[in-house]
């Protein structure tokens, strides 16, 4: 009787030990400024990399010389990026800047001929009166963009730097640290747990990497194509449309948005204009025959309503960024409790 | 019941080991004895170290299982429920076999895909054993696929060695059961 007393009071404390450790990592991750993104940007570095780092090691050379050697590479890889790529971004933010009072005025000018158009054919029965409304937002935006975007790089600063530190770490002692865990879980649920993070480990590796191939072949076919086109902000343009084609369902249409409103302002119309749409669509062509049903089988299907709820609390909480990580980390909440729920009813019948 | 059930759990490539390191144990192990020094310290660093009090449950009979174990200190009961038993009676329970250091057990359910616990495990005393799962033959293999099939061809070695044995037995079984038909 007592020693069931011993194996339920270290049962007890282990299961005690295991929450608090848990429950004060996601404070500190959600509490600390920058974080939160840079560990949800470490665990993609983390998964993209593991399979080479895994590959490498195949080989017979150790672990840390591969990740060391790993991350070396990469680091002048980005360098050499960034001396390419920076130029032309920097070129593209600068011309976007001084075009920017432009598109403004543009847009205004557009959203007031369609108002005007709007209230002739209303004619007395009602009255619309939103440009004034659009074009006072629209300026104070246009001048704050570029006012917060000092802030944002320095933010973005700490994230380059803590979230590849991180990963390189999650990398290198990731299994060390996950057993140490695990040692801590009681006897009785052991093999549970045990099985549960192999699981889930295994779907989220392969779900942020289907996601990641699929949003970095959109872009660049949308880059590519934009590029052919000689259409204005090609990259910039690129690189948002893949990263918001992480978005479901409207995420593509939320990408092709500014390349719609850069066509209007220029007063791109007729062939020009179904070019453009063509180049986008292409892209979700693409993505929708090829990439999806070869790379992203996996991925979890969530309902429109629930995609378009969670990315209203995405955006609510944490703007654009918001909007973009809020998909993936629902999946990844969907994938754990489901996972979770399917290991507690295989162990329990 | 018992005499007929213990075959299954015997372990037909038992050591006498104390309380050793890790490798040393994983080294004396039939799954692991082809392992080199180096490869034996790799597998070292993802197996686990449990520790059981003495009657702690070490898994039931029926639960889901995704390993072995093999016995580092202590001793072991591998019990079965007694399906002899009246309905509506207390289920009793008997002890098939008990291990000791060196010995294993559980390692069919490496292998297979939902796994269920074909006996109960128990700790006669305190216990500690060595935890080795799917997840980490998994591991093994896609890290040190060389390491991986050492250890694939000895767990083959083994199921091949328990199907073998119950097969064996099944025949000897068969003949009896006709015998005594023959008998009648």
């Amino acid at each position: 009787m007592r020693k069931i007393g011993i194996v339920k009071k270290e049962l007890y404390v282990k299961s005690f030990a295991v929450i608090s450790i848990l429950a004060l990592f996601l404070l500190i991750v959600i509490t600390v400024e920058n974080i939160l993104v840079s560990f949800v940007m470490a665990f993609v570095i983390n998964y993209i990399l593991a399979p080479v780092v895994n590959a490498v090691e195949r080989t017979g050379v150790s672990r840390k010389i591969t990740v060391s050697g790993l991350f070396l590479i990469i680091t002048v890889l980005f360098g050499m990026g960034l001396y390419v790529l920076f130029p032309i971004l920097i070129e593209q933010l600068s011309s976007f800047r001084d075009e920017l009072p432009k598109f403004v005025e543009g847009i205004t000018k557009f959203i007031a001929a369609t108002e005007q158009k709007f209230n002739f054919a209303l004619s007395s029965f009602y009255k619309i009166d939103v440009s004034s409304k659009v074009a006072s937002g629209l300026s104070g935006f246009s001048n704050r963009i570029f006012e917060d975007l000092p802030a944002l790089i320095s933010s973005s600063i700490a994230v380059l730097i803590l979230a590849p530190f991180f990963a390189f770490f999650m990398l290198l002692d990731g299994q060390m640290i996950t057993k140490k865990l695990l040692s801590l879980v009681p006897n009785n649920f052991f093999e549970l747990a045990l099985n549960l993070q192999h699981r889930m480990n295994a779907q989220l590796g392969d779900f942020i990497r289907a996601r990641l191939l699929e949003a970095a072949i959109v872009g660049f076919v949308v880059w590519a194509g934009l590029e052919i086109i000689d259409f204005p902000y090609a990259a910039l343009l690129g690189i948002f449309a893949g990263l918001t084609n992480l978005i479901p369902y409207i995420g593509p249409v939320i990408g092709a948005i500014p390349a719609i409103l850069i066509a209007l302002i220029h007063g791109i119309s007729g062939f020009g204009f179904l070019i453009l749409i063509i180049v986008y669509l292409i892209g979700q062509l693409i993505d929708a025959f090829f990439i999806i049903p070869l790379v992203v089988a996996k991925i979890v299907d969530l309902h429109p309503v629930f995609v378009v709820i969670t990315i209203i609390i995405g955006a609510q909480a944490g703007g654009i960024l918001g909007m973009i990580i809020s998909i993936p980390v629902v999946c990844m909440l969907k994938l754990t409790v489901q996972t979770i729920y399917d290991q507690l009813v295989e162990f329990h019948t | 019941m018992a005499i007929m059930t213990s075959f299954m759990w015997k372990n037909y490539f038992r050591h006498t080991t104390k309380e050793k390191e890790i490798t040393t144990v994983l080294k004396e192990n039939i799954l692991f004895q082809d392992l080199t020094g180096r490869q034996l310290k790799f597998v070292s660093k993802i197996v686990h170290l449990r520790k059981y009090h003495s009657s702690e449950i070490i898994f039931r009979q029926g639960e889901a299982g995704v390993g072995m174990y093999i016995v580092v200190s202590g001793a072991v009961s591998i019990k079965l429920e007694d399906s002899s038993a009246a309905p509506g009676s207390e289920k009793n329970e008997i002890v098939i076999v008990s291990m000791s250091p060196g010995d294993f057990f559980g390692e069919l359910t490496l292998v297979e895909e939902s796994g269920k616990r074909s006996a109960a495990a128990v700790a006669d005393e305190e216990t500690t054993l060595i935890g080795f799962f799917k997840p980490d033959l998994l591991k093994i293999i896609e890290r040190n696929p060389t390491t991986g099939i050492k250890i694939s061809l000895r767990l083959g070695e083994v199921l091949g060695r328990r199907l073998k044995e119950t097969n064996e037995r099944v025949s000897k079984l068969e003949e009896k059961l006709e015998r005594y038909r023959l008998k009648k």
